[in-house]
């Protein structure tokens, strides 16, 4: 189980290296990917290891000679990392997520390396509307066509099948282990649960579902560690990358316990299985498509689905006392749905606070005393007023 | 030989000279803003859409529309803006998201908090009463067609849900064009085409969500004929833009800014025709007279990136201070129904599709790069300015790239500030001055080098 | 026999603290200006406290530090935020208060209170210097007027001139800009408070608007930052006497319900033992070198 952990935790840290070693083992290739929508499964199909790409620690220096600052930390670490030679090794890059700033970064990061292709499939982020599933599906189909000519294989049905069941299994048996948090029966910590998500990211899925398998009994069995004290909380946000470690880690050494999250490197990555038999670019479709529903995103949309309702619900079926919204600095779509959450949180009479992260900043002490100032809040107790003069 | 003198200063006395038509644009707009508030009272139902330019299709069902970005620019333009700014920031939205939505959004929350009747009620010099936020009408629904920009989407989003999700939106999905093959060439390709036929699908889908609004069968012999107002002010307007060409330019980008509305979300008719032939005609007598649009024409720019809308005079004469023309834009110049020759009148969807699809925004770098650096060698552009809307991420992502390409293909200088779009608290005078005075040093010091 | 508890606030620029007895009487409040990130400032202000008191350090039987220095002071049984210790102690000091606004040396806050006096809500700017009292340190050097001239300057503005930034660190040359323009320091002064009256509302707004309202932290001492705070809320604010000490009172007060609940239940954890060494060092700040707490380079 350890050697699992530290795996996990160790391409959690380094993606690039762990890509580059699997190309270096295997011979193949290595096509990288975008969040959070895209389903990776086609990649897999075409014979390609799909990375999907990760936040740097790195400061961005070089980036910044192609974007502007006040982009998200996401996009802005992409193109330096790009700058940098960091993404040489990726054989090519295929995405289809509709976001203006991820775009942009897909552009910038295309014209400064002419030589890699960049191919992009607008997956359509309006998924209620008559023909949303029909130009779904003829987009994933472009997108294998695309893949199948710049990589020049051939991706055949039952090849998509074989893949879309092993993402299945992986997102069951990360699944299970956040119901077994949810339960209380293991102690994961917030940011050894962002390890075991963000390394399904970018590992080999073969490789990561053993590794996961090796430790499923010892979950089952809540050898996990014990449950330790503290706030409830659930973690709520953080659009496309994960937020950094040190922040997780803090907020439980603030004497918060984390119960569950909607994060994308978390819950939000494994929500949904697609159909294991039949056409498998409907059943990508309807993935596409269903995602949503399970865990809402406000890059998507989607009239009848509300977040905000759907996060006060889960926070309440997960026993949290508090929430915490990660939110990254510049996340439009985060920053235009985040009232409609404040509003539902503040009439439901549920405490929240706001984080709000960015890529060059990190736990520091104003990060912390809101925190612990937050848990004081949730804990204070009521008591007669102290009578002075 | 005269010693060019590298010591730019501004000289405070000159004025941008303005082109008397741009009066006339003022008086429509007025007019057209005061039909929209009178909507509702002469029985007329309300769009609410921001994006490209769907008025026509409206116009054709006889409904009003509000265009977003240009409600907030108005209200930019007339220093309005705070009241919806401060709203929508009571309501948690954040000062880093695209002003625009900001502002709009502000004013949908004002608007729900108020009647008709309690409007009527307020006292007649109230200053809310005066105030343009509080008197759009409320939409009786919203269309929703953003190219490129996913916080335009996201925004129409935002609106549909502050109304209580009880105004129907119908959502229209653009399709970037980002030309995967090798074949895909600007307005042509299999791509292109793909993406051209899948906005024609939902303009007409969106047709029947107007009809099933509206009970009445959709005159669409009314959209051919607004459509040919439309696509003729389109050309006219074109062919003014060429003229400027001419040394010294005529008009300049500030004017040709302040006058998108005609070819934006005036009506189609006869007056937006009208408009452009005038302007075309005092644009033309000018370069009879050898009259430009600055006292002195030392310079030519261009201007890349979204409007300042706060400050649009201010900055003309800033520039008319500095002998510098800024002559065009990517803004003006490379949007708003820019190829009204694909437009075919008997059955326009598929031109204005693709005049949709090929505004400056929805084209990715490879193209719009190409396109400014064209342009820039037609207009004999000397410098290139610029403005990174902080809160304007769709437009301003490729100005790194633009800036370098025509670094290298046209030896050109280029002054880069941050700015914005409505918000002027992003706009930091001192920076922009120093910035555009280095450029033009640049200029004087590449025309020295080749005297 | 009376017992004595201490809250200690070890703020950015000001150490303050507050000594009460067990009946939860105020015995001493002290506040000293000894610059930022050292602990010398807390010195002076405990050492002070402890003189008007006529108490020596081992007579208090609890201690809650608070503060971005909190977890510096040694002698603290516990640490509580200064987000909860203001809130309790203008609820003290000011009982049924809703909305507290707090600008200090570097940052500001403001906490929305229930009917209990109990925190539910609150939103930080610390993030930025921009009206705190570091900022107008900066503008009173770049104006050249006492930092105590402001307020009252300011409030003869008539103009209503618009300041857009309000960056501490580009203060002087955005002041001089304006001189420079033609401004008046007057008029550049009232500008620049009614910005930063502004700001505090947009601090506000992410917390919602609530009545009564108070004000604390050390910009309360600044007429002009309340007459245009009033002015942006369009309500009265509620100015308690000693503005500053409103999170060592709290923190106090807090100290106050460890004893009471330490009264009914299992004795507290031991205060820190302090020797003679650490008393004189107490009583003989000025020339001391021991410490009476430990400072750490941050």
């Amino acid at each position: 189980m350890e050697t699992a952990l530290n795996r996990f935790a160790q391409a959690a840290r380094q993606p690039d290296e762990t890509a580059r070693n699997w190309k270096a083992k295997t011979g193949k290739k290595v096509v990288g990917t975008f969040a959070m929508h895209f389903p990776a499964e086609i990649i897999h199909a075409a014979g390609a290891l799909p990375v999907l790409l990760q936040v740097s620690d790195e400061p961005i220096t070089v980036g910044h000679s192609g974007m502007y600052p006040f982009f998200c930390g996401y996009t802005r670490s992409l193109v330096d990392q790009n700058a940098k030679g960091r993404l040489d090794y990726l054989d090519a890059i295929f995405f289809g997520d509709h976001c203006v700033q991820l775009l942009s970064a897909a552009d910038i990061i295309r014209v400064q390396k002419p030589d890699r292709h960049v191919g992009f499939y607008q997956l359509i982020p309006a998924l209620r509307d008559n023909w949303s599933f029909e130009n779904a599906q003829r987009t994933l189909n472009r997108c294998i066509e695309g893949l199948e000519q710049e990589l020049d294989v051939v991706v055949t049905e039952e090849g998509l099948r074989d893949s879309i069941r092993l993402f299945n299994t992986n997102r069951q048996m990360i699944r299970e282990l956040y119901d077994l948090r949810r339960q209380g029966k293991i102690h994961i910590g917030s940011s050894q649960m962002q390890n075991i998500v963000k390394s399904s990211m970018v590992m080999d899925k073969a490789e990561h579902n053993a590794l996961l398998s090796s430790l499923m009994d010892g979950a089952r069995q809540g050898n996990f560690g014990d449950v330790t004290p503290g706030v409830p909380v659930y973690l709520s946000g953080h659009m496309c990358h994960a937020p950094k470690p040190e922040i997780l880690e803090m907020i439980e050494a603030c004497g918060a316990h984390v119960v569950d999250d909607d994060l994308f490197t978390g819950f939000r990555y494994v929500s949904l299985d697609a159909d294991e038999s039949g056409d498998p670019v409907k059943s990508l479709t309807k993935w596409y498509l269903g995602r949503n529903t399970i865990v809402p995103c406000p890059t998507r949309l989607d009239p009848k689905i509300d977040w905000d309702g759907w996060l006060l619900n889960d926070a309440r079926n997960a026993g949290a006392s508090g929430l915490i919204v990660l939110l990254v600095k510049y996340c439009e779509p985060h920053y235009f749905y985040y009232p409609r959450i404040k509003k539902t949180f503040e009439d439901a009479g549920f405490p929240h606070l706001v984080l709000e992260t960015e890529h060059e900043s990190s736990a520091g002490g104003a990060m912390q005393v809101r925190v612990e100032s937050f848990l004081e809040m949730i804990k204070q107790k009521r008591r007669p007023q102290v009578s002075t003069v | 030989m005269e010693t060019l003198s590298m010591n730019i200063t501004a000289a405070t006395q000159k004025k941008s000279n303005r082109l008397q038509t741009t009066k006339l644009n003022n008086r429509m707009v007025s007019e057209y803003w005061e039909s929209l508030f009178r909507a509702p009272e002469e029985g007329r139902l309300v769009c609410w859409y921001e994006g490209i330019q769907l008025n026509p299709i409206l116009q054709a069902a006889d409904i009003a529309w509000c265009h977003g970005e240009a409600m907030s620019a108005l209200l930019a333009a007339r220093h309005e803006e705070g009241p919806s700014q401060q709203a929508a920031e009571e309501a948690g939205y954040d000062r880093e998201l695209c002003s625009y939505a900001r502002t709009h959004v502000g004013c949908a929350v004002m608007t729900q908090r108020s009647t008709p009747e309690e409007v009527s009620s307020l006292p007649a010099d109230s200053s809310e009463l005066k105030g343009l936020a509080s008197r759009i009408p409320v939409p009786d629904m919203i269309i929703s067609a953003y190219p490129f920009c996913s916080t335009g989407q996201q925004w129409d989003d935002v609106i549909y849900r502050t109304f209580g999700k009880k105004v129907p939106i119908f959502n229209i999905s653009m399709p970037w064009i980002w030309g995967n093959k090798p074949s895909a060439k600007y307005m042509s390709g299999p791509e292109f085409r793909e993406s051209v036929d899948f906005m024609v699908k939902q303009l007409k889908e969106c047709i029947r969500f107007i009809e099933a609004i509206t009970g009445k069968p959709y005159d669409h012999d009314r959209l051919n004929e607004v459509m040919t107002y439309i696509k003729r002010a389109a050309e006219i307007r074109l062919e003014a833009m060429d003229l400027c060409k001419a040394r010294p330019s005529p008009a300049n980008f500030f004017e040709w800014t302040n006058s998108i509305a005609p070819v934006n979300f005036l009506p189609g008719g006869q007056e937006i025709v009208d408009y452009f032939e005038k302007k075309k005609a005092e644009i033309q007598q000018r370069i009879n007279e050898g009259v430009g649009s600055v006292p002195e024409e030392k310079y030519r720019l261009f201007w890349d990136g979204i409007m300042n809308w706060n400050k649009i005079g201010w900055l003309a004469d800033k520039f008319a201070q500095y002998d510098a023309c800024v002559v065009s834009g990517r803004y003006t110049h490379l949007g708003f129904w820019q190829e009204p020759q694909v437009i075919d009148l008997e059955s326009p969807l598929d031109g204005m599709a693709q005049n949709f699809l090929t505004c400056p925004i929805s084209i990715s770098a490879p193209q719009v790069t190409e396109k400014i650096v064209q342009h820039c060698r037609d207009f004999e552009i000397d410098g290139l300015l610029l403005h990174g809307a902080r809160t304007c991420r769709a437009f301003s992502y490729p100005q790194h790239l633009i800036a370098d390409a025509v670094g290298k293909r046209l030896n050109m200088p280029v002054a880069m500030f941050e700015g914005d779009m409505v918000d002027e608290s992003y706009y930091k005078d001192e920076i922009v001055n120093s910035r555009v005075e280095a450029m033009l040093e640049q200029i004087e010091a590449r025309r020295a080098r080749s005297a | 026999m009376t017992q004595f508890v201490l809250g200690i606030d070890f703020g950015s620029t000001t150490g303050k603290a507050v000594i009460l007895d067990s009946n939860g009487n105020m015995v001493a409040a002290e506040v000293s200006q000894k610059g930022a990130v050292s602990d010398e400032s807390v010195r002076v202000a405990l050492g002070a406290a402890l003189r008007h008191a006529g108490l020596q350090l081992d007579q208090i039987a609890r201690t809650v530090s608070t503060g971005y220095g909190r977890r510096m002071v040694e002698m603290a049984d516990r640490t509580v935020t200064e987000i909860s210790c203001h809130a309790r102690g203008a609820a003290h000091l000011i009982p049924g208060v809703k909305l507290v606004i707090d600008i200090g040396g570097q940052d500001s806050k403001v906490i929305a209170l229930d009917d209990d006096g109990l925190v539910v809500r609150f939103a930080m700017n610390d993030r930025c210097a921009g009206g705190t009292g570091k900022y107008f340190e900066t503008l009173a050097r770049a104006l050249n007027v006492g930092i105590d001239e402001m307020g009252p300057m300011a409030l003869k503005a008539t103009l209503d001139m618009q300041v857009t930034s309000m960056c501490a660190t580009f203060a002087e040359t955005e002041v001089i800009a304006l001189l420079a323009e033609g401004a008046t320091k007057i008029e550049v002064l009232g500008g620049v408070h009614a910005a930063m009256a502004k700001r505090t509302l947009g601090l506000i707004s992410r917390v919602g608007k609530r009545d009564p309202v108070a004000m604390t932290g050390g910009v309360a001492r600044n007429p002009a930052a309340v007459h245009h705070i009033e002015k942006a809320l369009e309500t009265r604010l509620i100015l308690p006497e000693q503005p500053q000490i409103a999170g060592a009172l709290g923190a106090a007060l807090f100290a106050l319900d460890d004893l009471r609940d330490q009264a009914v239940a299992t004795p507290l954890p031991k205060a820190i033992p302090m020797d003679d060494n650490d008393l004189h060092g107490v009583e003989e700040i000025e020339g001391s070198s021991a410490p009476a707490c430990k400072s750490k380079a941050n």
